[in-house]
């Protein structure tokens, strides 16, 4: 310390001197003041006595003296040395005093108290022990501009005193290793606060007001009157009125585009209340006075604004490609309108839990901050992951809906209207929205947003022109002093497609590294470029439509352009990937549009391009070869270069491929069900590929002969019947029938029956569809709907014989032994007349059954007992093919069987019901009556489901006596039913099989025979089915 | 009437390679119609008897284990105790688990008959060309391994697609489709057996219509009967109504050659398409109608249906060929017209 007290020489001194001469004067009548004595003067004085304890606190003191304290020179001896060792040596030290030494300038010394009326510091002479009051001020101006200079250049404001100093030191030539690290520390400085200071320039010059914004005027002014559609409900009713003008104002500007009004952002800014309805007020009047629109449609508009409150879509979505200024419009509006914006954005949580409270939040509830103006809320990138926006678009979903459910149940619109805006006001709905709500998005056709497209306003932001956006560049380049040109401006403008954003910070970027921007040069310049994915409507406007090139023509020529727009088409399909969408929709649209074309020879080149891109994909799909889908972007490109115009191509979504698609599937889905249905021993010589190449029209034809004639089946010769027959046979081996259908617009095939008849009869399995070509007329001769209801008559019969087969194959089969054993228990145990006759019948017909195999026929085909039912069947049976024969006849020997039973058993049997047969089948619900003798009749109503009907069985379940019976009943020519009761653990069958002609009967009696189960709980019992037209 | 005279000219045929029970799998390949399936009947009935007759339709859903995932499959099976008809291709692009588990699986258990021998079983493999790669080259090693126990019996329309590797392991018997004569000849022989009466040249003009297809030979031949019996020679055989579509096609074709026009054929051509008409056909029947063109178009236009057809068979969605081709079309036929009348 000693040491280097005694460096200091006269000459600084003097020099300090003169520099603080200033002070000196103000300071030059020393009156020391007594009787502001702080406790801080101890400690203000401390400090020159015991210098070295705490560097920095102490030079502090020690600095406010040395620049303030004028005549206390000898101090300053001392003093220097100490803050040059602290410059030379500590930097932070050295910052400290900086710092200080700037504070010092601020104060105004004086030796009263009462002269200062700020705070004050009292500082004492050590020497003379004079004592002065120092003034701490901030008003200087010349300080003001200090400050910003030294926020720009840091070491200005030291400049003088330590450069000085420093100067010293070199004149007494210190170390060089002290002049080297005092370098480096003013260096090391200066990145550090302009860093901290230098702002982006997207922030420093976005938009503060409504008039400075790029974006379209249009869209602009439609959300800010969506925005004053919400005062009524946000702001409450006392500046209705006023707003109702407003609205009819901006609605009328709207469409004239004028530029908005000059003056009332301010008020509009502030805040609600008076100045806010003022500023309403005063424009109004002037667009009153502009405008002179019938008063007649401002009445009607303010009564319909009214009435609304908040507007019709609660959700503002605004949609564009990044950098147009969305965000910043939605924050200006609402800034504009008197809101306080609260944003949520991608980087918040957004799962629909959390983003719930939040919306709540921010949309009922009022703050009690200081702020109170109302939130709104916007809701940025919305679109961003899929699962956030899912989140959000949800909780948004479910207030909207919910809001219209309340609306739509109140009664009266203006009634429901004010309590909900009293609902509203107060928060009292759960989930309501009581504020505006902005999304953002940059994918209209996100799948995400879906549903919201449905129930908010959209917007679609468009580029704004190039030249708003060159005049605004060049705006914050002058006042960034850069030289720019414009058409270097403009060029970028139309490079980044006009995204404002992406422009600025290519600029700044640029100026920071003393670039200037280079017009012919904008894409090998270090430009960022967005990775744009746009829509494939875009996509394929873009491959249809030619750019329109306007500076290609004047320098660089057209092979420039070429390449131009070679680059940005192939980097925009490549970047949308999904080329197969992308391909449809070039196919589906192409022949739409206008291009010259006389010998097709451009059509053909484009075919041919979707041909080879169609074996690539398929090349790449079966390989997995995904490096190659690299060239279909550039068969897109091959058909820009054929068909591109310049008119704007009518676009739509590639459907046909798709509908091609799930037709073709519907269709398949029909054959394979239909074959499904054939017999096997058939239909595994049909594939389906071969039964729609070769086999519908025939079939079509065969199945409708003309030479058949509408008359009663007994009318027809015999050569008739034969045919009629074998045609019968035909369907029913193919499974085909006819079918009520309502008469549909595609398959009126037979158009005058059909004007008829409210039900026209058409083949089963569509398979008539097949040949139903659009533009088509097949020459199918269309049989007459008696014919068909015949057919459908016959077809039905002869299933009735294979579905009897079939019962009795699961049935007979499956239970033929436990039916055998219990019928011979039954015969052994109890010894009744006429079940055991019948048993016994039963047994012996079962037994012959059984002995003779399944495949052996039984008895004779021609049963003499076959009464006149039978009698139509057969022509049917006569020809049977070959494979039906044998069910045919095995059916043949049951229905005989049955027939003795039947005759044996019952005694009320009277034949005349047998015989009754029409030909008409009617598919309403039977009613069984069951007739039990001493029981009260009970009806049932079987409900025979569509595939009942078809295969004429019927299941019913009738409660008799306590046990459940399940019946299974082929109605048709015959019945058969088979009644099995679940016995404790094993399912007796306690079998009749009644065989009846059921044809045209309505209903259905079913008797029981006195000497039945009631008397003698046997197994053996019989059941008649009686039939009676118009029961 | 349509079904039984089909079986007619088999037996010939089969009862000489039945014979032959050493051979394992056959392959048998030939256009539709030309009665492959009926071949294969015969020669099971000849192998088994009768009972190759007692088919059961089934319609089971596989669970098959695949790495981490199980994968159901549904399939539908033709059985009779003896045999397993079954295509694997209506899985789709899965048919390779049909071939790797289902068809091992069958072909693994081996039936024992009456008499306590071991016998074997057949499968039939319906439209092995339309087999996927991987379910083919899974097929050939079953196909060796368990050749003792099942015999397979492949049918395709074409062998171009089935792979080499396959059909070195197989005999490989082609069927022709029926020369018109022979066609002739059955359906004399139905007309005996139905008790028809044929006015002389009738049953040759169906011949001639019916594109070498007995199936559709005879469809056709009963349709006649059923429109008008007792023929007469003059007859007219109802065509197909697809191809009088298709001609309509062609027509409009050559009236007019213009991108609006072919607006107009692709809304022609997905109509047929719906209809499940095979696009290869179309094409074909496109280009041979197309022939009745100007000499020297006819060779063009056979080329580019070829071209095309090939471009299709490689490609997926058959309607760009398909109109690629019209496009082709009109613009030769344009570029004709221009030259030949200015």
């Amino acid at each position: 310390m000693d040491m280097e007290m005694d460096i200091p020489l006269p000459d600084e001194l003097e020099l300090l001197e003169a520099d603080s001469h200033l002070f000196q004067d103000s300071l030059d009548p020393p009156s020391p003041d007594p009787y502001t004595c702080s406790p801080q003067l101890e400690l203000e004085q401390s400090p020159p006595q015991s210098p070295s304890e705490d560097a920095v606190l102490f030079d502090e003191k020690r600095s406010k003296i040395y620049d303030n304290a004028g005549p206390e020179v000898d101090d300053e001896d001392w003093l220097r040395p100490v803050q040059d060792r602290n410059s030379g040596n500590d930097e932070e030290i050295v910052e400290v005093v900086v710092v200080e030494e700037e504070e010092e300038e601020e104060k105004i010394v004086s030796r009263y108290v009462s002269e200062i009326d700020g705070d004050f510091i009292p500082v004492t002479a050590p020497s003379g022990g004079d004592r002065v009051y120092a003034k701490i001020c901030r008003v200087d101006t010349e300080q003001g501009a200090k400050k910003l200079d030294f926020k720009s250049q840091s070491n200005g404001l030291i400049s003088e005193p330590i450069n000085v100093l420093l100067q010293k030191m070199e004149q007494e030539a210190f170390t060089k290793a002290l002049q080297a690290s005092s370098e480096d520390q003013s260096d090391e400085i200066l990145p550090e606060t302009q860093v901290m200071h230098e702002k982006l320039w997207v922030d420093k010059y976005a938009p503060n007001s409504f008039t400075e914004l790029l974006s379209d005027e249009q869209t602009n002014r439609e959300v800010l009157l969506w925005f004053k559609q919400w005062d009524s409900c946000v702001f409450g009713s006392d500046i209705r009125s006023t707003s109702d003008d407003i609205l009819s104002a901006l609605r009328r500007h709207s469409s004239i585009t004028q530029h908005p009004k000059p003056s009332d952002s301010t008020f509009f800014s502030k805040n609600k209340g008076h100045a806010w309805s003022r500023g309403n007020f005063r424009h109004s009047n002037n667009l009153e006075q502009e405008n002179s629109k019938p008063k007649g449609f401002q009445d009607k508009w303010t009564k319909k604004s009214r009435l609304t409150g908040p507007p019709e879509q609660k959700i503002l979505l605004l949609c564009g490609p990044p950098g147009l200024g969305k965000t910043t419009l939605a924050h200006v509006a609402a800034k504009h309108c008197g809101y306080r914006v609260v944003e949520i954005n991608a980087s918040d949580d957004r799962s629909s839990s959390t983003i719930e409270t939040k919306i709540l939040d921010v949309v009922q509830m009022n703050s009690v901050m200081a702020d109170s103006r109302p939130k709104c809320l916007v809701i940025d990138e919305i679109d961003g992951a899929l699962n956030d926006g899912k989140g959000v678009v949800e909780v948004l979903l479910k207030m909207v809906s919910s809001e219209r459910k309340s609306d739509t149940g109140k009664e009266n619109v203006t009634k429901g209207e004010q309590s909900g805006r009293v609902s509203s006001k107060k928060g009292q709905k759960t989930a309501s929205l009581a504020r505006p709500v902005i999304c953002i998005c940059n994918d209209i056709y996100a799948p995400a947003l879906r549903p919201l497209r449905q129930v908010a306003k959209v917007h679609l932001f468009v580029q704004p022109t190039v030249s708003r956006v060159v005049s605004r560049l060049k705006y914050i380049c002058n006042k960034e002093g850069i030289k720019t040109s414009s058409i270097a401006l403009s060029a970028l403008a139309d490079y980044t497609e006009c995204d404002i954003r992406s422009c600025l910070n290519t600029l700044q970027f640029l100026n920071k590294k003393r670039q200037v921007l280079n017009v012919l040069e904008i894409s090998s310049q270090v430009v960022g470029r967005k990775d744009m994915s746009r829509s494939v409507f875009d996509i394929w406007k873009e491959i249809f439509q030619k750019r329109k090139m306007k500076q290609d023509r004047k320098s660089k020529g057209s092979c420039g352009s070429l390449r131009n727009e070679f680059d940005s088409l192939l980097s925009l399909v490549s970047n949308r990937g999904d080329y197969d969408v992308i391909f449809d929709g070039i196919y589906d649209n192409i022949l739409q549009l206008h291009y010259h074309d006389p010998v097709m020879q451009k059509t053909v080149k484009c075919f041919n391009s979707l041909g080879v891109s169609d074996v690539i994909h398929q090349y790449i799909m079966r390989s997995q070869q995904m490096p190659l889908y690299a060239y279909q972007p550039c068969i897109a490109l091959s058909v820009h270069r054929q068909v591109a115009q310049i008119q704007k191509p009518n676009i739509e979504w590639p459907r046909s491929y798709q509908r091609y698609r799930t037709v073709l599937m519907e269709k398949m889905d029909k054959l394979r069900s239909w074959q499904n249905k054939i017999p096997p021993h058939i239909s595994r010589h049909l594939s389906t590929k071969s039964f729609v190449e070769d086999s519908v029209s025939p079939i079509l034809h065969i199945i409708s002969p003309p030479t058949l004639r509408p008359v009663a089946v007994h009318l027809l010769t015999e050569r008739e019947k034969n045919d009629l027959a074998q045609l019968v046979s035909t369907m029913v081996s193919y499974s085909m029938t006819y079918k009520n259908i309502k008469p549909d617009p595609l398959a009126c095939k037979q158009e005058n029956e059909a004007a008829l008849d409210a039900s026209s009869l058409s083949v089963d399995p569509p398979i008539h569809e097949f040949i139903n070509f659009k533009g088509y007329s097949s020459g199918h001769y269309a049989l007459p709907l008696a014919v068909k209801q015949v057919l459908v008559h016959e077809v039905e019969k002869q299933k009735i014989l294979q579905a009897s087969r079939s019962v009795h194959l699961t049935h007979g089969h499956d239970k033929q032994n436990m039916y055998l054993a219990e019928r011979e228990s039954a015969m052994q145990s109890t010894q009744i007349n006429h079940p055991a006759a019948f048993s016994g019948k039963s047994i012996s017909n079962e037994k012959s059954m059984i002995n003779s195999g399944q495949c052996v026929p039984s008895g004779s085909a021609t049963s003499p007992i076959m009464d006149s039912s039978r009698r139509d069947l057969s022509n049917a049976k006569l020809k049977p093919s070959v494979n039906q024969k044998k069910p045919t006849r095995s059916s043949t020997s049951f229905f005989d069987r049955f027939r003795k039973a039947n005759s044996k058993g019952s005694q009320s049997t009277d034949s005349a019901g047998w015989k009754t047969t029409t030909l008409e089948r009617d598919s309403r619900p039977l009613i069984f009556k069951f007739n039990e003798p001493g029981c009260a009749t009970s009806t049932f109503l079987v409900e025979p489901c569509l595939e009942a009907i078809q295969q004429c069985r019927f299941h019913i379940t009738i409660d008799l006596i306590g046990a459940q019976i399940d019946v299974y009943i082929v109605v048709q020519v015959t019945a058969v039913l088979v009644i099995l009761i679940p016995g404790n653990n094993i399912h007796e069958l306690w079998g009749i099989w009644i065989v009846t002609s059921m044809m045209s009967c309505h209903y259905l009696r079913c008797l029981m025979l006195e000497n039945l189960l009631l008397k003698n709980q046997n197994p053996g019992f019989c059941v008649l089915l009686e039939f009676e037209n118009g029961f | 009437m349509t079904r039984s005279s089909f079986i007619k000219k088999s037996p010939k045929t089969s009862r000489n390679w039945s014979l032959n029970k050493t051979v394992h799998i056959c392959s048998s390949m030939g256009p539709s119609g030309s009665g492959k399936k009926t071949l294969i009947m015969a020669l099971l009935r000849q192998i088994f008897g009768i009972s190759a007759e007692k088919v059961k339709v089934e319609n089971r859903t596989w669970k098959i284990d695949a790495g981490s995932r199980t994968i159901d499959l549904e399939l539908t099976t033709l059985s009779s105790t003896n045999h397993v008809e079954l295509s694997p291709s209506d899985a789709g692009f899965q048919d390779r688990y049909i071939v790797q588990e289902i068809i091992k699986e069958m072909a693994k258990n081996r039936p024992i008959d009456t008499k306590g021998r071991k016998g074997y079983k057949v499968l039939v493999l319906n439209e092995v060309d339309k087999l996927s790669r991987e379910a083919q080259h899974s097929l050939r090693r079953t196909m060796e391994k368990y050749s003792a126990s099942c015999r397979l019996i492949l049918c395709c329309n074409s062998s171009s697609k089935v792979t080499e590797a396959i059909r070195s392991r197989c005999l490989n018997v082609r069927i022709n489709a029926p020369k018109e004569d022979q066609i002739v000849k059955v359906l004399e022989f139905i007309g005996k057996k139905e008790g028809l009466q044929l006015p002389p040249g009738f049953a040759a003009r169906v011949a001639d219509k019916s594109n070498r297809s007995l199936r559709r030979a005879i469809l056709s031949f009963e349709t006649c009967r059923v429109q008008q019996y007792p023929f007469s020679s003059n007859q007219a055989i109802p065509p197909m109504d697809w191809e009088e579509y298709v001609s309509e096609i062609c027509s409009d074709m050559m009236r007019e050659q213009s991108p609006k026009r072919l607006f107009q054929v692709r809304g022609k051509l997905y109509e047929l398409l719906i209809n499940c008409i095979p696009p290869e056909i179309i094409l074909k029947l496109l280009s041979e109608l197309l022939k009745k063109l100007d000499e020297e178009l006819k060779h063009e236009v056979c080329h580019w249906a070829a071209y095309y057809e090939h471009r299709m068979r490689m490609g997926q969605k058959a309607i760009f060929h398909l109109e690629a081709f019209v496009a082709k079309f009109m613009s030769v036929y344009k570029a004709f017209l221009i030259e030949t009348f200015g």
